[in-house]
């Protein structure tokens, strides 16, 4: 058994803004959101701003255990179902697929340490709630009554793109009919900015914040941290059909592979990372010449942009399609990044924009076609890429829908 | 210190209600939805914010009715709770026996009540 799959709601709270029309001025102004961490103030963050999650939810309790990533996902959940149209009682045994990461905020989540002993006076009861990975999931069930098949992935940076790949297959083998995917996080606590710091992960620059985050550039040396979240409805073809839904694209194919090799290091010769793009395109049942741009995972650390753009310039031969880098307009949403930048690829399919690389100067590579102006661009198949620490990798390949 | 508004403040950010919706005669289930986790927390937060002992059971009324069944029909009703709850006048415990029948019958007044007890005999001792 096999259905077409479309996306039929989105909800996107990102460092652009927080609904289609203000990422898309975003991205036309070239308005980004880049300050310095008031953690540590050699770093540079993409915060969201203005953002409140009970403009989403109204009053709920449970908003006490759900810590900023958790946060974002729920709100941009409730956003997509309200953007979808969708009934409640489609909701009812809809499936609910959710990239998370980890809780780092130390500062505020610890408790005092002194001579082995926990001073334990400041915990909630029920404290834990705010690491556990599914608590995320719980309160979008709770507020939206999504009670069918349901999983919480938590592959690091790649996790949200395999949230939105598990959806897929379900409603693809017949499993489900509708189902939620996304995902949502934040690492900008004085825990999150430290623990990356000391990985040697982030951009140390001196100059002015909205210049760190240069994914694919010679001199690009970190990346930059950044935090949201984005959901979407998915449907078999027949059902968003027979409701008279707008349909935003189709998901055509997606693969997940793992290196196998390194912690945090991507394999040099980018071997399963290749396999990933491989398997996306056969199961989309489409060419590599057909791909008219990738949405790159570019993160602007040296290792993971150069074997990316190895991977990219092997795969699709001497002409590649155009390769935008999302991350150089949002920071690094984590384990988000897969599902707000599916969202914001899918504000720029509907309005036929690409986006320029920002800071893109002097490219890792001459034979892949960097994005380096912002332009007017029909595209109708995108490949969206993300890899991940432990040596994840995910591939998604969608295609514009057109009534 | 109005341990009402200290109560009254604890509750608005566990519940996430309005202010305007606790009085001391408020019912904690019946009116302000409160749920099994929201007691763990507010045990949590009494204790933290009073410095005091608390005994979830007492404090939440919690064996009211096994205590009321258990109580043999040679005594009196009455009589029996109130050494049972030390912390509640005579007149709330008869107010409480003709209440059973409507549902949970905490209310915000048992709280304070429970928290001046404690914290009298906490200054007692």
């Amino acid at each position: 058994m096999s259905n077409r799959v479309v996306i039929t709601g989105m909800g996107i709270i990102s460092a652009l803004g927080h609904c289609p029309e203000t990422i898309l001025r975003s991205f036309k102004n070239d308005q980004v959101c880049f300050r310095r961490s008031r953690h540590d103030p050699e770093i540079v963050i993409s915060p969201v701003c203005g953002f409140d999650v009970k403009a989403y939810t109204g009053r709920f309790k449970n908003l006490r255990y759900l810590n900023p990533g958790f946060q974002f996902a729920l709100a941009a959940a409730v956003a997509a179902v309200e953007n979808a149209g969708i009934d409640k009682a489609c909701l009812d045994l809809a499936g609910l697929f959710a990239g998370v990461g980890p809780n780092l905020d130390l500062e505020k989540e610890l408790v005092a340490i002194k001579n082995g002993q926990l001073d334990d006076s400041a915990l909630n009861a029920l404290w834990m709630l705010r690491f556990l990975p599914n608590t995320g999931a719980s309160a979008i069930s709770q507020v939206l009554g999504i009670h069918g098949e349901n999983l919480t992935i938590a592959t690091a940076c790649s996790a949200s793109l395999q949230a939105i790949g598990q959806a897929y297959r379900k409603i693809k083998h017949g499993y489900l009919d509708v189902a939620m995917a996304g995902g949502g996080d934040s690492r900008l606590s004085s825990g999150g900015i430290l623990a990356y710091r000391k990985a040697q992960a982030l951009c140390m620059v001196n100059g002015t914040p909205d210049t760190a985050s240069r994914p694919f550039d010679e001199s690009r040396n970190g990346f930059v941290p950044g935090e949201g979240g984005a959901f979407f409805v998915l449907e078999n073809i027949a059902h968003a059909r027979q409701r008279g839904a707008h349909i935003y694209a189709e998901i055509c194919g997606y693969s997940a592979t793992m290196d196998g090799y390194a912690m945090t290091a991507p394999r040099p010769d980018g071997k399963f990372a290749r396999l990933a793009i491989q398997n996306v395109l056969r199961e989309a049942n489409i060419l590599p010449e057909q791909i008219d741009y990738v949405s790159a995972h570019g993160t602007g650390t040296q290792l993971n942009d150069q074997v990316e753009a190895d991977v990219i310039a092997d795969v699709f031969g001497g002409r590649t399609p155009y390769v935008i880098g999302l991350k150089s307009w949002i920071g690094h949403v984590s384990a988000a990044c897969g599902a707000v930048e599916l969202g914001l690829n899918l504000v720029l399919l509907g309005n036929e924009l690409l986006p320029a690389i920002r800071n893109l100067k002097h490219p890792c590579r001459s034979d892949v076609a960097f994005v380096n102006k912002t332009m007017a661009f029909a595209a109708e198949h995108v490949l969206i890429e993300n890899f991940g620490f432990g040596g994840q990798n995910a591939a998604l390949v969608i295609r514009k829908w057109k009534s | 210190m109005d341990i009402f508004k200290e109560i009254r403040q604890i509750l608005v950010e566990l519940l996430d209600v309005d202010e305007k919706e606790i009085t001391t005669d408020t019912y904690l289930v019946r009116d302000l939805c409160a749920e099994s986790i929201d007691f763990l927390e507010l045990a949590v937060s009494l204790n933290n914010r009073f410095a005091i002992e608390i005994n979830d059971d007492d404090l939440f009324l919690r064996n009211l009715r096994l205590y009321i069944q258990n109580i043999p029909d040679s005594q009196d009703r009455l009589a029996g709770l109130t050494g049972r709850f030390p912390f509640l006048s005579t007149k709330r415990i008869a107010e409480i026996l003709a209440d059973l029948d409507q549902g949970p019958v905490l209310k915000v007044k048992d709280l304070i009540a429970y928290i001046e007890w404690q914290t009298k005999s906490k200054k007692a001792a």
